[in-house]
């Protein structure tokens, strides 16, 4: 038997264990009554005290019965518990999923709600350590995970803290990915271990208890080393239906028509109908039944997967307008039933080109459908004066051919040939000779754009710094790189467009129309409008120290502040839903976040996880280390309290 | 003798007239014919003086003369002397314990002992039987001795309103010096509530006499006949201040009850094996039944 809190005990014992002894020895103060005669009552008392068995020992009785009642009570108040385990004291990690489908509501309240509770119980059963000595107590340290981990508490042996800890995790919105985690706490148990002295770093064996449905995306990569992990598997149920898609696109020939593509995934064993609802700013523009088949198990060859669904609406809506698709029937899982999307204004983009006079470049930004192209010469374009250049915003897109500006105007470029100063990219030698040997062809920019064929006789050597982002490399060298600098974005191409095969390509007009897209519509205010679950939202050209305020789906308002590079970014994106990003004299920007992640909304709960092959098995709900002894005690001190006072009833004395 | 008051209080305050009235037809009796000093109206086995003839017999020298019958003396010619039942007076000694016990105690004993005595006194009193009354605590504290006759019902008031107060009581002494003073035969009633811490066994026993009725009247309250205490508590004693510290719990107050029926039968038992009456009163009761009552069948009263 061990005590959870001896010092309670024993500061409580202190103090009213000398009370009573000390009442006890005080005499009864007794109401004075005058009689004719005591006579018959001395009589009565010695003979009623002569009859009563064991009269001698009755005052003794009394008291013994009050110090046993009382001790019964201290040694309740200490908390003794039972160690049901035995040995050294342990550590655990208690990793807490707090993604999306723990969220679910198969068991009551919810699924984290189940989790944090199963983690409670650990947390109350931690065995103290004896008065400092001995054996030591276990330890605990609670992280909380969806794609990235949170240390809510680090080891303690502090049951509250513990709790407390337990208590403060939220849910979120995003996927649950374990490595971090396990990183995470491999990390503090070795940094603790490392801080003690060897032998006790060894006894002391990480135990990583892990509460989840089991719906982890990492865990095929994940290994553990020498941990023993304990697997407590948290959901029943699987029946869900989610948006997994939703796309909101302007016609490119009529730019007031919209489409609008969403698909439904089906989850559950049973084909579901579902009114698909659209919604724009609010307003319901329209509701379609979807008929969506079961959730196919993979049998054999043919891999299982969600029944999906699709649909497109197709409406006039000739301004900006947030869009919402939603999945009408009730589910398990409410996070998925609703996607956004920001559907931008029909704009058309102003450009600048500036160049000494280059025919190829020329066409093919002619052959862009622009608002307005103008040229200007380098000497014309450095006399003007870039603050207003900035300020009126004249132009989305300024095309540098070949043409490095002392002070350009804070903006978006498209450069060609040199870097110019003001995008903080150095140079350094020409390289002859080079071929792109890998592009990245996901990006925007270079979307349907062939760079196999392309060959530079002469080329800039850049010197990115770290958060510039390659898009096509040379052998050696950035072949086109993406910057960030000083409030502007520029997208480098460091060579001089004539000294290479690529007007010849028709890769070239494809790459001029994409890039001036990109960079006009969603690089710049507008863009990144659609984001994942924990994806930041990024904001730059920003003046240096300018306060945003952003406001997250649950209403709350989040105050940040732009760094000295005119950048910010916000990543508590946690929850799903419409952001709107305010910034002082400019119209609110909203930005969507989606789950739209399949994975996650099959909120089927895995009966076992498998680490690197390794299968851990669910081992139910934890089973307590501890058997608390308090209420039995307490029972047992009520029962005393009630024999003293039947004897103290029966007891006449003189 | 006791101090005269200031201002005598008749009779009448203790007693009502109508109970006065009702205790004029009743008088003192003796379950013994007992010897008196005066010819009172009373039968002796003492022949004497009187007009009732009881017998002859030879007269002898130093025979009163007077008491010759001459006609028989006249047809026999022998002197023979002519006897007469003496009709004799009664002594009536009532004992009254005016201690603290009574005095202080609670329930009105002190009032009720008073009104039974002089209730008993005047009874004694109208029917001219002699009456000593003495008040008794730690000895004997007052005695108005040999009232007779109506007009003494004033000395009779007078010595039952000035009693001394506030002694203990011993029991014992009061009827040594009784004893010792006492002569002649009578009634001697007893008024008392009889919790003596010595006893009363050797006193009473004094008191016992082949010439003397012995009339033992036990008068407690309701306080001590069926007591209405909680509590934890501290007793104590009036007299001599003893201390008993009780807790009041059912089992006690059951057997103090028990008590003080053994204690009550005890003295009951006492009397009746020495040819003494007992009587049990408590002064919650109206002395007048006890009077007109109770005393008339238990014999002391006719």
């Amino acid at each position: 038997m061990n005590f959870l809190a001896p010092w309670t005990a024993l500061i409580a014992a202190a103090v009213s264990v000398p009370l009573l002894v000390l009442l006890y020895f005080l005499k009864l103060r007794r109401r004075e009554v005058a009689i004719s005669s005591t006579l018959l009552w001395r009589r009565a008392v010695q003979d009623l005290q002569v009859n009563a068995p064991f009269q001698r020992l009755r005052r003794n009785l009394l008291l013994l019965l009050q110090l046993l009642a009382l001790a019964a009570m201290l040694a309740a108040l200490g908390q003794p518990v039972v160690r049901l385990s035995m040995g050294p004291g342990k550590r655990y990690v208690l990793l807490i999923d707090r993604s999306a489908s723990m969220s679910a509501t198969d068991v009551s309240p919810t699924r984290l709600d189940q989790a944090k509770r199963q983690a409670s119980r650990i947390a109350a059963s931690l065995r103290a350590s004896t008065l400092g000595l001995g054996e030591g107590g276990d330890q605990a340290m609670v992280v909380a995970f969806d794609e990235q981990a949170r240390v809510m508490c680090n080891f303690t042996s502090d049951r509250r803290q513990v709790q407390a800890a337990i208590d403060a995790i939220q849910p979120t919105d995003g996927r649950s990915r374990l490595g971090e985690a396990l990183t995470v706490a491999r990390a503090f148990a070795g940094s603790q271990a490392a801080g003690e002295n060897s032998e006790s770093a060894a006894s002391a064996a990480v135990q990583i208890e892990l509460f989840s449905d089991g719906r982890i995306a990492d865990a095929e990569e994940l290994d553990l080393p020498g941990g023993a992990i304990t697997f407590h598997r948290i959901g029943l149920g699987g029946d869900n239906l989610a948006v997994v898609a939703l796309q909101a696109r302007r016609s490119f020939e009529k730019s007031d028509q919209v489409e609008i593509f969403a698909m439904v995934a089906n989850f559950g064993p049973e084909a579901r109908t579902t009114d698909l609802q659209l919604s724009l700013d609010g307003a319901i523009r329209s509701v379609r039944r979807l008929e969506v088949p079961a959730f196919r198990t993979p049998q054999g060859r043919s891999g299982g997967g969600p029944g999906l669904a699709s649909l497109t609406f197709a409406l006039s809506q000739p301004s900006q307008a947030v869009v919402e698709v939603r999945q009408t029937r009730p589910d398990l899982l409410a996070a998925d039933d609703a996607a956004w999307a920001v559907l931008p204004g029909p704009r058309r983009l102003a450009v600048l080109l500036v160049t000494a006079g280059q025919p190829p470049l020329r066409s093919a930004l002619r052959a862009c459908p622009f608002q307005k192209l103008d040229v200007l010469t380098p000497a014309q374009f450095d006399a003007l004066d870039p603050d207003d250049l900035a300020a009126q915003g004249l132009y989305d897109v300024i095309v540098l051919d070949n043409c490095t500006p002392e002070r350009p105007p804070r903006g978006r470029f498209l450069v060609f040939g040199r870097p110019p100063a003001a995008s903080g990219v150095a140079f350094d030698q020409e390289l002859r000779d080079q071929v792109v040997v890998d592009w990245r062809s996901r990006h925007p920019v270079l979307q349907h754009v062939n760079l196999d064929n392309l060959y530079a006789q002469r080329a800039w050597r850049l010197k990115l710094p770290a958060e510039a982002s390659v898009l096509a490399e040379f052998a050696s060298a950035p072949a086109l790189a993406l910057v960030r600098h000083g409030g502007s974005v520029f997208l480098l191409a460091p060579f001089d467009s004539l000294q290479t095969n690529w007007p010849f390509e028709p890769s070239f007009v494809l790459f001029c129309y994409n890039a001036t897209a990109w960079l006009g519509l969603e690089s710049g205010p507008q863009a990144e409008t659609a984001l994942r679950v924990g994806q930041p939202i990024s904001l730059d050209q920003l003046p240096p120290g300018q306060e945003v305020v952003i406001a997250d789906p649950d209403g709350h308002d989040h105050r940040l502040r732009a760094s000295s590079a005119g950048t910010l970014h916000f990543s508590a994106t946690g929850r799903a839903g419409l952001y709107t990003v305010q910034i002082e004299q400019r119209p609110p920007r909203r930005v969507a976040v989606n789950l739209l992640d399949p994975y996650e909304s099959r909120i089927a709960p895995s009966d076992s996880l498998r680490l690197l092959g390794r299968e851990i098995g669910d081992s139910g709900q934890p089973q307590p280390t501890n058997l608390e002894l308090w209420p039995l005690l307490a029972f047992l001190g009520l029962l005393l309290a009630c024999l003293e006072w039947v004897v103290y009833n029966r007891r006449a004395h003189l | 003798m006791t101090e005269a008051p200031a201002q005598p209080r008749r009779l009448g305050d203790l007693l009502s007239q109508d109970f006065l009235t009702r205790l004029d037809a009743l008088d003192v009796m003796s379950r013994r014919i007992l010897q008196g000093k005066l010819q009172g109206e009373r039968r002796s086995k003492q022949r004497g003086r009187s007009v009732e003839f009881a017998d002859h017999r030879p007269y002898a020298v130093g025979d009163d003369l007077r008491l010759i019958d001459w006609n028989t003396f006249a047809r026999l010619d022998q002197l023979f002397l002519k006897l007469f039942l003496e009709e004799q007076d009664l002594t009536v000694h009532i004992l009254l314990d005016c201690s603290l016990s009574l005095s202080s105690g609670q329930g009105g004993k002190d009032a009720f002992a008073r009104k039974l005595a002089a209730a008993l006194g005047y009874v004694a009193l109208v029917n001219n039987n002699r009456l000593t009354l003495s008040a008794f605590a730690d000895g004997l504290a007052a005695q108005a001795e040999n009232l007779r006759g109506r007009p003494s019902t004033r000395r009779l008031a007078e010595f039952l309103f000035s009693l001394p107060q506030g002694q203990a009581s011993d029991f014992d002494k009061a009827c040594r010096q009784f004893q010792a003073a006492r002569s002649g035969s009578g009634v001697v009633i007893v008024i008392s509530d009889f919790l003596f811490k010595n006893g009363y066994e050797d006193a009473l026993t004094r008191l016992l006499s082949p010439a003397y009725d012995l009339y033992a009247i036990q008068v407690l309250s309701p306080q001590e006949i069926q007591p209405e205490l909680t509590g934890d508590l501290r007793l104590v004693d009036v007299e001599d201040g003893e201390i008993a510290e009780i807790t009041v719990t059912a089992p006690l107050m059951t057997h103090y009850r028990r008590m003080l029926a053994a204690y009550c039968d005890q003295l009951d038992r006492f009397c009746a094996r020495r040819g003494a009456a007992y009587v049990r009163a408590s002064s919650a009761d109206s002395v007048e039944t006890l009077v007109l009552t109770t005393l008339r069948k238990r014999g002391l009263l006719k």
